[in-house]
C-alpha cells in the first residue's frame, strides 16, 4: 500500500503523463511545408522549346542528349520527359495531366498512361502519353502542326513545350517568357516557393487563407492568426471537437398541415413556421459567427448531396430536423448518415418514401438514393474514373429492375404518430422530427434482388422479412458498393477544394473512405481531414490553369462578409443573417434547391475548355451581372433594417478606410487586400488597374477609395474563382 | 441608322483596348462570322425572321393525363381502357370534363385534352385567356404523339432482347433531360441541339446580330450550350430589358470603376476558370449595350406566373429583333415541378393551367405583332409517367416512364392533328395496355411505360428544317440522324 507521499507523487506523475499525452496529441502532427515542387517538361536542348520526345519502343535505348524529335501521329504513343516531382508512394500517372493547346486556341487533354523514373537518372521521369483527346469537348485535334503541351501536378503547372502533331511547323506561338529546359544531368532541386518549416507556427500565409476558404465560410483575421499559431492539423483537431452550433438551432414547433386561422392572423406566424425563413437566417448567422466552422461547412456540403428542398418542404421545423441530422453526422459515419436521412420524414416527404406502400409503391427515393446519394449511374474505378466495357462504353451500376427491387424494400414507412415511441409527437401535426417508423402491413415482403458487385453484401433479400431488417440490409448493400467511396469523395472534394480533381487525389480520399486507418469504412471525419490536408489541396501558390473552383453564391457572399467583420446595419451588434434574399437571385436560394439535383450538377462541363466546373452551371450572363450588383449592394450599401430583419447587415470598412487614408498612394490598402482576399495572387497588372480606379477618387474620400478597391477585387473573375 | 457589328465592336470596346476585343470576338463566336464576312454577306442572310421557342416541362409531364382517349372505339385504347387503369387510385380525369379534339389521323375519333388547357375563369389575376384548347380547332396547334429518346427505331421485342441499343439510363431525370436537350441518346453530350444550331447558323443568318442567336430566360441549360457560342441568359420580365444586364454602380468615380471592372477581365486568362467566368461577364456587358435603349413593351396581358414572365420577356425580345439585327433566334423557357410522384391531379392541373395560359398569351401577342407565322413554340419534357398510378386518393401520382405527347404551336404549324411514326396499332397514339405491345415493362407488374415510336431527332429535325438548318447540317446537329431516315425525318407538322 502506498503512503500518502507516494500517492501524491503518483498523482503528480499521472497528471503529468496525461498532460504529456495531451500535448503529444496536439503536437503529434506538425504541418509540413505545403509547397510541392513545380514540375518541368524537358526540351530537346538548351536552344530549343521543342519537347524532348521519343517513341515508347525507343525508351532506354536512345541517347536522349543527341535526339532530334520528329512529328508524331494521332493516337500513337509518345514518351515525354519531365523532372522535379516528389511522388508519394502510390502516386503516378493518375496524378499528372497533360494539356494540349492547338493553333486555334482549343484545349485538349491527352491521357498519361505511365510515369516512370529513368534508370540511373531517377530525377527524370518518362511520361508515356497517348496522342488523343480524352475530354471530348471538341472533335479530336487536327494533326497539322505544332501544339503546345504542358503538364500539371498537384495544382501546379509546368512550362509548355512544342510538340509536332502530325507534322512539324504551323503558327502556334510559344508562351511569353518561355525558356529552354534541357535534360538535367542532376536533380534541379526546386522545392517550391514556401518557407522552410523550421519556425514555430504555420507561416505559409497564402496557404492559410486558401485553407480557410476550403474549410470555413471565409477567412477572418482571427482565424488566420489562430492557424498561424497552431497550424492546420491542430486546428482540425479542435474543430472536430468544437461544440456545434454556436447559435442554437431555431426551436420551431410542429404545426398542422393546414395553416390555422389563428396563425394566419398572427404576425410572422406563417413566415416563421411555414417557410424556411428561420433556418435560412440561422444558417447565415452561424456561417458568419459560428465557432464550429468546419462542421457547418461540411453539413452545407452534405445538404447539397442529400438534397431536401424547401420547394416541397412545408415547414421550417421539418427542414431544421433534417439539417440537425446532417450536422450530427458531418464528422460521423456515412452509413449512419444514410440511415438517418433515409428515415428522416422531411426526406420521406420530399422523395415520397413516406407514402410508398406495397400496393402503391413509389420509385422516387429508391432511384435517387442510388443515383445521387451513393453509387451513381456508372461503375467507377477507385480513383473516380469511369470503368468501361470492351466497346469502351460506361457500365451502368444498376437498371430499372434494381430500382423496382429497392422500391419494394422502402415500402411501409410513415411518420411516427405513436407517442410512446416518438418524443416529438404533436397532436394535430404530422411528426417530422422523429424518424419514420414501419407499418409492416404496408411493407412488400416479397424477395428482392439488390445491387450486384464483387462480394456483394446482401445482394438477395429473402421473402417474408421484417421491413426494419430489410432496410438495414439494403442500406448495407448500398454502403459496401465499391462506387460509394469515389462517388462521395469526388463530390466532397469539388465542394471544398477544386472542381476537377486528379484521379490520384480522388483515389487517395477513396482509400481513406474505405478504411480510415483503423479498419473503419465511411469515417467522414477522416475523409474531411484527408481532403483538406492532401498535397493537391495545399500550397502557397496554385498555377495549374485548371485548378480551383468558381465560388458558389453562398460562399462568395459569406467570404466577402467575413473578410470585413460582418455586423448589423449600424455596426453595433451581430447580423441576424437575413442576407439570403439578396443571394438567391445569383442562382442559389439556400435550402430551396430547385430540384433534388441541387443548385448545380457535379458533372457540369464548362463550355470552351471542356473542364468539369459544377458552379458554372449557375453562372450566366444574367447571374454574372447579378454577382457584380450583389457586391455593389453589400460594399456600397447594406441590408437595411426592415420588417424581415431587425438588425440589417453591413460590412465594417473602418480598417480599410484607415489604410486608404494613411497612404494616399493606395499601396497599403491594395497590399492588405491582396493578402486578405487574394492570398497573394494579385498581379502587378491587376494592382495597377485597380489602383487607377481607386486613385481617381479624391484622396479625402477614403471610404469610397476603400469601397472601390474591394468592389473591384470582389467582382473580378480572379476572386470569383477560388484557387 | 443601324450599327453593323464591326462598328458595334469597335465602339463598345475602344475603352478596353485590343486585348478585350480579341477575347470578345472569340467568345461571341464571331470569329467565323468575321472571317467569312465579305461585301455580299448581307445578301446571303435570310430576308425574313424566324424563331423557335423551346418550352421545357421539367420533371416529366404525364402525357397520359394530358391527352386522353375520349371515344369508345373498341379497336383502339379508348376512354374505358384509360379509366380502368387510373380510376381505382383516383388518378382518372372524368370523361365529361375532357376538352374534345377531333383527330383526323385517328380516323376522326375524338380525344380529350386535360381540362386545365381550356378556359379558366376563376381566381382573377392568373387567368387571362381561354387557354390553348381553342388553337386546335384553329389549326394552330399540333401534337406529336408517343415521342421520346431513342438511339434508333426500336420495337418491343428489340427492347426486350436488347438487339437494338437503348438510350442510356432510361427513367432517370438528369439523363433523359440531357438526351432531350442534347439531341442524342447513345452518349452524354456537352452541347445541346439548340446550341449546335446556333454554332452553325449565327454567321450566315445573323451576320450583324448584336446578341447571341440563342437566349435562355431560365439560366444555363444544356439545350442552349454550343461549342463556340454561349447563350444570352437573362431574367424574366420582372426586370425590364434595358436593366437585365445592367451593372449598378453606386457612389463617385463610377466611370473609372467601370473601366477597371472591364479591364480586369482581360487579365489572367491563362486560368481556364478565370477565362470562362470573364467570357460570360464580357458577353453580358456587350449584350447590355445592345439592350440598353428602346425597351419594348408587349400589348397582350400575360399571366403573373413564372412562365408568363418568361414568355413575356421572349415576346419583348422578338419585338426588338430589328434593333438587335437578328434574323433567326432560338429561345428557351421552362416550367418545373412536373415530377408528380404524388398529388398529381391537383398539381399537374395547376401546372398545365399556367402552361396553357402563358402560351396562349404568347401566341396572341405574336398575332398582335403580326409575326405568328414566324414563331414556333414547342414542348419537351424529361419523360412521360407510368400509366399505373403511384399512391391512392388525393396523394395519387405516377412514376417515371418514357414516350410522351408533345405540343407544337404557331402560325406555321399544320395544326389540328396528331403526328409521329405509328405505334403497334397503326396510329401515332399508343396502345394503353400495361404489358401490352407498346409497354417497355413486361409481366404482371408492368406499369405502362410506352416505348417511343418517334425520336427526339425526328421531332427536332422537323423544327430545325423549318428554322432553316440545311439538310447537309442535320447529321452534325443530330449525330444519330441517319438512324431515323428510314422512319422519316420530316414529321410533316410544319408548313414547308
Amino acid at each position: 500500500m502506498m503512503n500518502r507521499n507516494s500517492r501524491l507523487w503518483w498523482q503528480i506523475l499521472s497528471a503529468s503523463f496525461v498532460i504529456f499525452l495531451l500535448s503529444f496529441v496536439a503536437m503529434a502532427e506538425t504541418d509540413p511545408n505545403p509547397d510541392s515542387p513545380t514540375p518541368v517538361l524537358i526540351s530537346e536542348s538548351k536552344d530549343s522549346l521543342r519537347a524532348l520526345a521519343t517513341s515508347p519502343d525507343r525508351l532506354g535505348r536512345t541517347n536522349l542528349s543527341s535526339l532530334k524529335s520528329r512529328a508524331f501521329m494521332p493516337n500513337s504513343r509518345v514518351v515525354l520527359y519531365a523532372t522535379n516531382f516528389e511522388f508519394l508512394a502510390d502516386e503516378g500517372a493518375n496524378s499528372v495531366r497533360l494539356y494540349v493547346e492547338d493553333a486555334k486556341g482549343r484545349k485538349y487533354r491527352f491521357p498519361v498512361l505511365d510515369v516512370s523514373p529513368l534508370r540511373g537518372q531517377q530525377w527524370v521521369y518518362a511520361l508515356t502519353v497517348e496522342l488523343r483527346d480524352e475530354l471530348g469537348f471538341w472533335e479530336q485535334p487536327e494533326a497539322n502542326g505544332d501544339v503546345l503541351v504542358g503538364i500539371t501536378w498537384r495544382g501546379l503547372a509546368s512550362n509548355r513545350v512544342r510538340l509536332a502533331f502530325g507534322k512539324t511547323g504551323g503558327n502556334i506561338k510559344d508562351d511569353e517568357g518561355a525558356v529552354p529546359t534541357p535534360f538535367p544531368t542532376s536533380p534541379i532541386n526546386n522545392p517550391g516557393s514556401g518557407q522552410q518549416p523550421d519556425t514555430v507556427g504555420y507561416l505559409y500565409s497564402g496557404d492559410r487563407v486558401r485553407f480557410l476558404e476550403q474549410a470555413t465560410f471565409g477567412p477572418t483575421p482571427a482565424l488566420d492568426e489562430r492557424i498561424r499559431r497552431i497550424g492546420l492539423r491542430t486546428w482540425l483537431a479542435e474543430q472536430f471537437d468544437a461544440p456545434y452550433p454556436t447559435n442554437p438551432y431555431p426551436n420551431i414547433p410542429l404545426m398542422p398541415t393546414n395553416i390555422s386561422d389563428e396563425c394566419r392572423a398572427t404576425t410572422n406566424c406563417a413566415r416563421d413556421h411555414y417557410t424556411q425563413y428561420p433556418l435560412q437566417n440561422w444558417f447565415f448567422k452561424e456561417a458568419f459567427y459560428g465557432d464550429a466552422q468546419l462542421k457547418h461547412r461540411v453539413a452545407w456540403s452534405l445538404s447539397q448531396l442529400w438534397v431536401v428542398s424547401g420547394v416541397d418542404t412545408q415547414q421550417s421545423s421539418h427542414m431544421i430536423a433534417y439539417h440537425q441530422l446532417l450536422s450530427k453526422n458531418a464528422f460521423g459515419n456515412y452509413r449512419t448518415l444514410m440511415n438517418d436521412i433515409t428515415l428522416n420524414p422531411g426526406m420521406g416527404n420530399y422523395l415520397d418514401m413516406v407514402r410508398s406502400t406495397k400496393n402503391n409503391p413509389n420509385e422516387n427515393y429508391a432511384r435517387e438514393i442510388l443515383q445521387l446519394f451513393s453509387v451513381g449511374l456508372f461503375m467507377l474505378n477507385q480513383d473516380g474514373t469511369l470503368q468501361r466495357d470492351a466497346s469502351n462504353n460506361p457500365i451502368p451500376t444498376y437498371d430499372q429492375d434494381t430500382v423496382n427491387n429497392f422500391t419494394k424494400v422502402f415500402t411501409g414507412w410513415t411518420t411516427c404518430e405513436v407517442t410512446a415511441l416518438c418524443p416529438n409527437r404533436t397532436q394535430g401535426a404530422p411528426n417530422y422530427k422523429d424518424p419514420m417508423i414501419l407499418n409492416q402491413n404496408n411493407h412488400d415482403v416479397t424477395a428482392k434482388t439488390l445491387l450486384d458487385y464483387p462480394n456483394a453484401v446482401n445482394k438477395n433479400i429473402a421473402a417474408g422479412l421484417n421491413g426494419n431488417t430489410e432496410m438495414q440490409m439494403a442500406l448495407d448493400n448500398i454502403f459496401y458498393h465499391p462506387n460509394v467511396a469515389p462517388f462521395v469523395s469526388r463530390i466532397l472534394i469539388q465542394h471544398h477544394v477544386t472542381s476537377d480533381p486528379t484521379p490520384a487525389y480522388v483515389g487517395r480520399i477513396s482509400a481513406v473512405f474505405n478504411n480510415n486507418g483503423s479498419g473503419v469504412r465511411g469515417d467522414l471525419k477522416a475523409v474531411v481531414k484527408a481532403i483538406l490536408l492532401d498535397p493537391e489541396a495545399r500550397g502557397n501558390a496554385k498555377t495549374d490553369p485548371n485548378y480551383g473552383k468558381l465560388r458558389e453564391p453562398v460562399q462568395l457572399a459569406t467570404n466577402v462578409y467575413r473578410h470585413f467583420g460582418v455586423k448589423s446595419a449600424d455596426l453595433t451588434t451581430q447580423s441576424d443573417g437575413y442576407v439570403w434574399q439578396i443571394i438567391a437571385p445569383l442562382g442559389q436560394n439556400a435550402f430551396y434547391s430547385p430540384t433534388v439535383f441541387n443548385y448545380y450538377p457535379p458533372d457540369y462541363v464548362v463550355p470552351g475548355p471542356g473542364l468539369n466546373g459544377p458552379e458554372f452551371a449557375i453562372l450566366t450572363t444574367g447571374t454574372a451581372i447579378g454577382r457584380a450588383n450583389f457586391m455593389n449592394t453589400i460594399i456600397f450599401n447594406r441590408v437595411n433594417v426592415g420588417a424581415y430583419t431587425l438588425t440589417g447587415t453591413a460590412i465594417n470598412l473602418a480598417e480599410m478606410q484607415a489604410l486608404a487614408a494613411a497612404d494616399t498612394t493606395s499601396n497599403q490598402l491594395l497590399d492588405t487586400l491582396n493578402v486578405k482576399m487574394m492570398h497573394g495572387t494579385m498581379t502587378a497588372q491587376n494592382k495597377a488597374t485597380i489602383m487607377t480606379a481607386v486613385n481617381a477618387v479624391a484622396a479625402t474620400d477614403s471610404l469610397t477609395r476603400a469601397r472601390t478597391a474591394i468592389y473591384l477585387i470582389a467582382t473580378s473573375s480572379q476572386y470569383q474563382v477560388q484557387r | 441608322m443601324k450599327q453593323n457589328r464591326r462598328e458595334f465592336i469597335t465602339k463598345s470596346t475602344c475603352a478596353l483596348g485590343m486585348a478585350t476585343l480579341a477575347t470578345q470576338v472569340e467568345h461571341f463566336g464571331l470569329m467565323t462570322a468575321l472571317a467569312q464576312k465579305t461585301d455580299d454577306a448581307q445578301t446571303d442572310a435570310p430576308s425574313d425572321y424566324r424563331a423557335l421557342v423551346c418550352l421545357f416541362m421539367a420533371g416529366g409531364n404525364d402525357g397520359n393525363n394530358t391527352i386522353i382517349p375520349n371515344h369508345s372505339d373498341a379497336n383502339l385504347s379508348n376512354y374505358t381502357t384509360y379509366f380502368n387503369a387510373r380510376n381505382a387510385a383516383g388518378l382518372a380525369i372524368p370523361q365529361s370534363s375532357l376538352l374534345p379534339i377531333s383527330v383526323p389521323k385517328m380516323g376522326g375519333l375524338t380525344y380529350g385534352l386535360n381540362p386545365a388547357l381550356g378556359p379558366m375563369t376563376q381566381n382573377g389575376n392568373t387567368i387571362v385567356n381561354n387557354g390553348i384548347h381553342e388553337l386546335w380547332a384553329q389549326g394552330k396547334m399540333a401534337v406529336v404523339a408517343n415521342a421520346g429518346t431513342l438511339v434508333a427505331p426500336l420495337t418491343r421485342a428489340q427492347y426486350q432482347n436488347r438487339s437494338v441499343a437503348r438510350p442510356f439510363q432510361l427513367f432517370s431525370h438528369s439523363d433523359q433531360v440531357s438526351q432531350y436537350q442534347g439531341g442524342r441518346a447513345d452518349q452524354q453530350t456537352f452541347t445541346g441541339w439548340g446550341g449546335r444550331i446556333s454554332d452553325l447558323r449565327t454567321a450566315p443568318d445573323n451576320p450583324n446580330g448584336l446578341v447571341p442567336m440563342i437566349t435562355s430566360i431560365n439560366g444555363a441549360q444544356l439545350f442552349t450550350a454550343g461549342q463556340t457560342t454561349l447563350p444570352l441568359a437573362i431574367a424574366n420580365s420582372l426586370t425590364p430589358l434595358n436593366q437585365v444586364l445592367n451593372p449598378q454602380l453606386t457612389g463617385v468615380g463610377t466611370t473609372t470603376r467601370l473601366a477597371a471592372f472591364n479591364e480586369l477581365r482581360t487579365q489572367d486568362l491563362s486560368s481556364n476558370y478565370i477565362k470562362a467566368a470573364s467570357n460570360i461577364t464580357d458577353q453580358a456587358m456587350q449584350a447590355n449595350s445592345a439592350l440598353g435603349n428602346n425597351p419594348m413593351e408587349v400589348t397582350v396581358a400575360f399571366p403573373n406566373t413564372g412562365l408568363g414572365y418568361q414568355l413575356k420577356q421572349v415576346a419583348r425580345l422578338i419585338k426588338k429583333r430589328t434593333d438587335l439585327t437578328v434574323n433567326r433566334q432560338v429561345f428557351y423557357v421552362q416550367i418545373g415541378s412536373f415530377d408528380t410522384h404524388n398529388g398529381q391531379l391537383a398539381g399537374q392541373g395547376n401546372l398545365l393551367t399556367q402552361f396553357s395560359q402563358a402560351v396562349r398569351s404568347f401566341y396572341n401577342e405574336m398575332v398582335t405583332q403580326g409575326i405568328s407565322d414566324k414563331v414556333t413554340l414547342f414542348t419537351m419534357s424529361d419523360f412521360s409517367r407510368t400509366l399505373n398510378p403511384a399512391g391512392v386518393g388525393a396523394s395519387a401520382g405516377s412514376d417515371h416512364a418514357w414516350a410522351n405527347h408533345l405540343f407544337v404551336l404557331g402560325g406555321s404549324v399544320l395544326g389540328g392533328d396528331f403526328y409521329g411514326t405509328n405505334t403497334s396499332n397503326g396510329t401515332p397514339y399508343p396502345n394503353l395496355t400495361m404489358n401490352g405491345p407498346d409497354d417497355a415493362d413486361s409481366g404482371t407488374t408492368a406499369r405502362g411505360r410506352w416505348i417511343p415510336t418517334t425520336s427526339v431527332e425526328q421531332y427536332a429535325a422537323t423544327l430545325a428544317r423549318w428554322y432553316g438548318l440545311p439538310e447537309t447540317n442535320m447529321s452534325s446537329v443530330f449525330p444519330n440522324y441517319n438512324n431515323f431516315i428510314s422512319t422519316g425525318t420530316n414529321l410533316g407538322f410544319m408548313q414547308p
